[in-house]
């Protein structure tokens, strides 16, 4: 009898039936998953094309808006690019009137330090408090009642090439932050905190020597030889590296494991960095309390095309291979979707989600990428031409994905769009860029520069896609009502049937979408959709002529997208949707 | 003689000792219409195509590109070849953003760089020809 091929046997697997939802949306994803599915169900494919804007809200901020705002009880909190305002509306009043903003004094030399625009990617709420960073290399905890600031802590280093837009994290009593700066050659790292005080209770490094790393080759799951950190780089290229954690994190309380991805290594010209480059573009599994690393895998060794692996790693329990596996899956920014065994860290699946020149697959027995040679670069292989995706990624980190335990999918914007890139020698002067390449864009086969998808982790192939003119850059909330929404960067909200794909309802927003919505209960009982208008992130510096704030800085189109400020400046708006 | 010369530099540069001096911005208000006392400083570098082929070498292996992006364009900083200025485009307010930076981000580079190095960058960027048709971009 013929074996039936592995992939038909990877059969998503309801975990049950989800515990009631509380209505809440307390942490970046959602839950520690990071599934970004709401178990509220009012909204149905049925009454969305009804739903209507009931509110919206100036942030008085024009830098990109990712992320997405939380709900904590009766209490909505929106961070805002720099100079990271935090805002607390109240939900029980008419008009959702502010009970208070806090504005904490945050250094605007970040605005020459952060790579990409002064976005932030939102708050975290544990123990009565917002946890949030600062662009300007700071965490801070704020009383959530009272908006008073319970603890500052200096986790980055600026001089250095660090900033911080990510979201934190908490998993039990540790708050975990990690810093950007893969444009920089930072020497990147995760820190864990106390919830209570803000110390800083570990620092872990993403390469370098296994004392730096908190690795302990040998023991338990981690299979890294002895000091890879050094041996997979040349001299001391790891000291400038890169590495940054700039996405999301996710944690399994059972395996008491937190999951995220690393950044890119630097500079982009591969031959000033010799080797593997570990654990640059990898997944690291720690333990939130001291940050022992406990298994990694480098989804793009010796990164030849500023391929993050930031984005989210979201977990879920499939069926592979006739047994149940608890796993992780992650759109990476090299246009392959993975999924792995969360307890090893064993490739199970890895499909293309995009179109992909730079590999023919990836082999599943060693993990290994087949790379495609004639598409690596380096200073001595001058412009390298039509390699696909961009370095915007098949999916850029920076828009999270969904899973609907309903539907069995998964929900992700991708990207359509193709690069040449052309490596030159660059020099490490702290502070300053150090990337060394050149890459224009150019949109991918077929004409269209983006697609939302609904993607099945277990097959690895595509259900349904939504094509979109331009790259679709926001993230995605699922619902119990079989709902998906997202946006675009010119300036639709959108919402669809999550089994079909059908779009059922949209509304312009006023400005490029580059967060991520949320779904909530209000103190009424009813559900609403909330997310940030505010196009920015690498749209700031790709779209050209989205700015109109600075009469000292006109520029012109985007060559691969001239006609995006036809539909969109930049902008910073909340808004919240209902029936 | 030698004072001569020392005076004869620093009118040159309008740097002693490597340290510019204040210098006016003409497009500031001036309260009560009086000028403050300030200097004018000019770049001493012939504004011929070496000097700007070493500014445009010296943008790129300093790093000027990762922020203000390829031929000045405009990255996550401004761009500099669109004929407006922030800080002022005078060749003393070019001077003086590079050497000191300014808060917005822009680093200091008074302390690396040589002022005959940052006046070749200022020969670069003022080399930069200016769009004419800037303030309208219609659409198609």
């Amino acid at each position: 009898m013929r074996r039936a091929p592995l992939l038909l046997l990877l059969l998503p697997i309801l975990q049950g039936t989800p515990p009631r939802d509380d209505g809440q949306w307390t942490m970046p994803g959602k839950n520690y998953a990071a599934t970004r599915y709401s178990g509220l169900a009012q909204i149905t494919t049925r009454n969305a094309p009804r739903l209507r804007a009931v509110w919206s809200f100036s942030t008085g901020v024009l830098g990109g808006h990712e992320g997405q705002p939380l709900v904590v009880g009766s209490t909505m909190y929106v961070v805002t690019p720099f100079p990271d305002v935090l805002y607390a509306f109240d939900l029980t009043r008419e008009g959702y009137p502010l009970k208070w903003k806090y504005r904490p004094e945050v250094n605007p030399t970040a605005l020459g330090i952060a790579c990409c625009d002064a976005i932030n990617r939102g708050a975290v709420y544990a123990d009565g408090k917002i946890i949030y960073n600062l662009l300007d290399g700071h965490t801070v905890a704020v009383d959530a009642v009272s908006g008073r600031e319970l603890w500052k802590t200096q986790i980055a280093d600026m001089g250095q090439g660090e900033t911080t837009p990510m979201a934190p994290f908490v998993a039990g009593n540790r708050v975990i932050v990690g810093p950007s700066g893969g444009e920089f050659g930072i020497y990147g790292w995760v820190k864990g905190l106390d919830v209570a005080t803000g110390k800083i209770l570990w620092t872990a490094h993403n390469m370098g020597p296994d004392s730096l790393m908190l690795a302990r080759p040998g023991r338990g799951r981690y299979t890294g030889d002895a000091n890879i950190g050094v041996s997979s780089w040349e001299g001391d290229s790891w000291r400038r590296g890169g590495a940054p954690v700039w996405g999301w994190i996710s944690y399994d309380p059972q395996l008491d494991l937190i999951y995220f991805g690393t950044g890119n290594p630097g500079p982009y010209n591969t031959e000033q960095r010799p080797g593997e480059n570990k654990w640059t573009n990898s997944v690291l599994a720690r333990r939130p309390r001291d940050g022992t690393l406990v298994w990694a895998y480098q989804f793009t060794p010796h990164d030849s095309w500023d391929f993050d692996a930031n984005a989210e790693m979201i977990l879920v329990d499939l069926m592979v291979g006739g047994r149940m596996r608890k796993v992780l899956v992650h759109f990476d920014k090299n246009g392959f979707a993975y999924t792995l065994d969360r307890v090893t860290g064993e490739l199970l699946v890895a499909e293309p989600f995009a179109n992909v020149t730079w590999a023919k697959g990836i082999n599943k027995r060693t993990g290994m990428p087949i790379v495609d040679t004639t598409k690596t670069t380096g200073a001595s292989r001058g412009n390298v031409q039509g390699i696909c995706p961009s370095l915007e990624g098949g999916k850029s980190p920076a828009s999270p994905a969904a899973y609907s335990p309903r539907t069995g999918l998964f929900y992700t914007a991708t990207n359509n769009l193709c690069m040449n890139f052309e490596a030159a020698p660059v020099t490490r002067i702290p502070g300053t860029p150090y990337i060394g390449a050149t890459t224009p864009y150019v949109a991918g086969p077929g004409g269209y520069m983006g697609e939302f998808i609904a993607w099945d982790a277990a097959r690895g192939r595509k259900v349904w896609g939504i094509k979109e003119q331009f790259p679709v850059w926001s993230g995605s909330v699922v619902t119990a009502g079989d709902v998906v929404f997202f946006g675009t960067l010119d300036g639709w909200f959108k919402a669809a049937d999550a089994k079909t794909g059908r779009v059922l309802w949209k509304f312009k927003v006023g400005s490029g979408v580059v967060g991520a919505p949320i779904s909530y209960r209000g103190p009424n009982g009813k559900q609403y959709i909330a997310v940030y208008a505010g196009i920015g992130g690498d749209w700031f510096l790709l779209s050209g002529d989205v700015r109109s704030d600075d009469p000292a800085d006109v520029r012109p189109p985007a060559d691969f997208a001239p006609d995006l400020a036809r539909h969109t400046s930049q902008g910073g708006m909340v808004w919240i949707f209902g029936l | 003689m030698l004072a001569a010369l020392a005076a004869c530099g620093r009118s040159d540069s309008g740097v002693s000792g490597g340290i510019p001096a204040s210098i006016r911005y003409p497009d500031h208000v001036a309260a009560g219409g009086a000028q403050p006392p300030a200097g004018e400083i000019t770049n001493p570098l012939a504004s011929d195509s070496a000097n700007v082929a070493d500014g445009s070498k010296i943008f790129s292996s300093m790093n000027c590109d990762g922020c203000h992006g390829g031929g000045a364009l405009g990255w996550v900083g401004p761009s500099l070849v669109d004929g407006r200025w922030r800080y002022g485009g005078t060749d003393g307010a070019l001077f003086q953003s590079i050497f000191y930076g300014r808060p917005r981000g822009m680093p200091a580079y008074g302390g690396i760089l040589s002022p005959g190095a940052i006046w070749k960058i200022v020969s670069y960027i003022r080399a930069q020809p200016v769009p004419v048709t800037v303030p309208t971009e219609s659409f198609k």
